[in-house]
């Protein structure tokens, strides 16, 4: 649905970007993950033929962004950092303003603005001035904006970003429902986020695409995948002591907590895993969880960019 | 036509929302209403004089020059605070994002920008034709010289809408906006009076007074719809509208 190939941006002496590259398949939500100043906006404006690209290309639903700019925005929802509201408006109008920009036909225009009103609740607001709404139905409004017509692609750039917790939840909630009928793309600093919401990650630092998969993929690539978490009911000690020896097993550390030990494992998990839990069965430990350690999106996120 | 006319629409409504409709309208009508009381008992006390003092009397056309010529001077003014905000309000608010993402070509919102000022400009005008009104009900003037000098007023006005239009798409500042527009009107104003003194003669002083906005006004005024006049208006409007789609295509490259 997205293709982005060796996307190049320079700001003066800035870069930007540098050979970003992604590929986003229909009905999708892939968070893009990265620190202030690392080329999110960069990349969204580009996406959305807002700026242009000093080399690569952008592709929306088929459509080149340069080449076919019409076609391609018309399949396109763009919410930007920077909410584009009209303080001057009633939120109607201004919905209504954002369709027939968009080209909704004629006929369905009613229902579109409806629509997108009600799944962001703001049948309540819908007759006041958006200049005078609250941060959080700002942002909620330039949501609507950016669905009305019903677009393929959205890409929201920060789409939580100012609003308060009950609100971030309802936000993550409609974004996640909207996810079969459209394919999206959101930028974000907030891990916890990204990791909640979407699908798939791409980490940006520094205008470089560091690292791309489903949140286990990173973890799993960020510790090659061998790191076994090990929680017995007893004699922690002399387990460490057995599993050592056993072929594969590479190193053990017994934890913080004397029932736990983690495990690493050099070679095919599975036929060691069965011996480990042989050994385990017959020496009388009393096994209580034995997992793959996963590290939190944090641990992956700060590794990557460090 | 649609996306334009939704672009026009929008502006035009925002422009009356905000207090800055209301004090235009206000200031230019107040203006125009001063103007013409000052004309017209000018123009009874003259009217009274001649036939004494041996002279002819003074014409309505005359009085209606007058008025034209002033009106044109204050939306000279004017001009400037309608167009300031087209494209440098929409870039400080960052609203230029909805247009540039629109399924739109940055000529329909040129277009549609053009169209709103035009018309609030057409609205303003017809506001003031109360005046003339006034000259057609209790008076016999040329109803055509009326018709003409609206006309050559109105084309006047959208080539410096026009113009207006190009400055303010390159800046965010609306106050930039306003005073380089300015600038640039008063100029080609008075580029007609000082042609003279600055080009020495010959063709280049030719060259410099077809450019000048006052001098096809006249031609107007006299009751003459003239091609070289009406095409210099077209053109000239063509012209910054076509900068203007320029500027906003370009500032995606940078």
């Amino acid at each position: 649905m997205i293709e982005v190939n060796g996307l190049t941006k320079t700001w003066g002496q800035i870069h930007a970007l540098n050979e970003v590259s992604f590929k986003v398949e229909k009905g999708q939500i892939v968070g893009f993950l990265g620190a202030n100043g690392a080329g999110k906006t960069t990349t969204m404006d580009i996406l959305c033929g807002c700026i242009g690209a000093d080399a690569g290309s952008a592709k929306v639903a088929g459509y080149d962004i340069t080449e076919e700019p019409l076609e391609a925005k018309r399949r396109l929802g763009y919410l930007p950092d920077v909410p584009p509201l009209h303080l001057d408006m009633i939120v109607e109008e201004y919905i209504e303003y954002a369709a027939r920009l968009r080209k909704v036909p004629r006929t369905e225009l009613k229902k579109r603005i409806d629509y997108s009103l009600d799944q962001l609740n703001l049948g309540d607001v819908r007759k006041r001035l958006v200049g005078n709404l609250s941060k959080g139905y700002r942002q909620r409004v330039a949501l609507a904006q950016a669905i009305v017509h019903d677009p393929d692609v959205l890409v929201l750039d920060e789409p939580t970003e100012g609003l308060d917790p009950n609100q971030i939840v309802q936000i993550r909630e409609l974004i996640r429902s909207l996810a079969g009928r459209h394919t999206i793309i959101l930028s974000s600093h907030i891990l916890s986020e990204v990791q909640n919401t979407c699908d798939h990650i791409i980490i940006i630092h520094k205008g470089r695409v560091v690292s791309q998969g489903t949140y286990e993929q990173l973890a799993a690539s960020m510790q090659g995948g061998n790191v076994y978490r090990l929680r017995v009911a007893r004699n922690a000690d002399k387990l460490a002591g057995e599993v050592r020896p056993l072929n594969g097993v590479q190193n053990v550390v017994t934890g913080s907590d004397p029932t736990e030990l983690e495990v690493t494992i050099n070679g095919e998990p599975d036929a060691v895993l069965d011996q480990l839990a042989a050994k385990i069965v017959s020496g009388g430990f009393g096994l209580r969880e034995l997992a793959l350690k996963t590290k939190s999106l944090e641990e992956v996120f700060f590794q990557l960019t460090k | 036509m649609g996306p334009v006319l939704t672009i026009a629409k929008r502006d035009i409504t925002a422009f009356f929302a905000s207090p800055k409709g209301a004090a235009l309208f206000w200031f230019f009508l107040m203006m125009i209403g001063l103007f013409f009381h000052s004309f017209i008992s000018t123009y009874v006390e003259l009217e009274q004089q001649a036939p004494a003092m041996g002279g002819q009397a003074p014409t309505l056309e005359q009085l209606l020059r007058a008025l034209v010529y002033n009106s044109h001077f204050i939306l000279v003014l004017l001009i400037p605070g309608f167009t300031m905000a087209a494209f440098a309000e929409e870039k400080r608010a960052q609203t230029i994002r909805m247009l540039q993402t629109a399924p739109i070509t940055p000529f329909q919102i040129v277009l549609g920008k053009f169209l709103a000022s035009a018309g609030l400009i057409g609205m303003i005008l017809l506001a003031s034709a109360v005046y003339p009104g006034f000259l057609i009900k209790f008076g016999n003037p040329d109803v055509g010289l009326v018709l003409t000098s609206y006309l050559g007023l109105f084309l006047l006005m959208c080539s410096q809408v026009s113009f207006g239009l190009w400055v303010s798409s390159m800046t965010s500042n609306q106050f930039m906006a306003f005073i380089f527009t300015l600038f640039g009107l008063l100029l080609l104003m008075i580029l007609n009076w000082i042609a003279p003194n600055i080009t020495g003669g010959g063709v280049l002083e030719t060259v410099t007074k077809y450019i000048a906005s006052t001098e096809h006004l006249d031609v107007f005024l006299k009751g003459v719809v003239s091609v070289k006049s009406v095409a210099y208006f077209l053109c000239f409007i063509a012209t910054f509208l076509f900068f203007t789609n320029v500027v906003l295509d370009s500032q995606r490259w940078r």
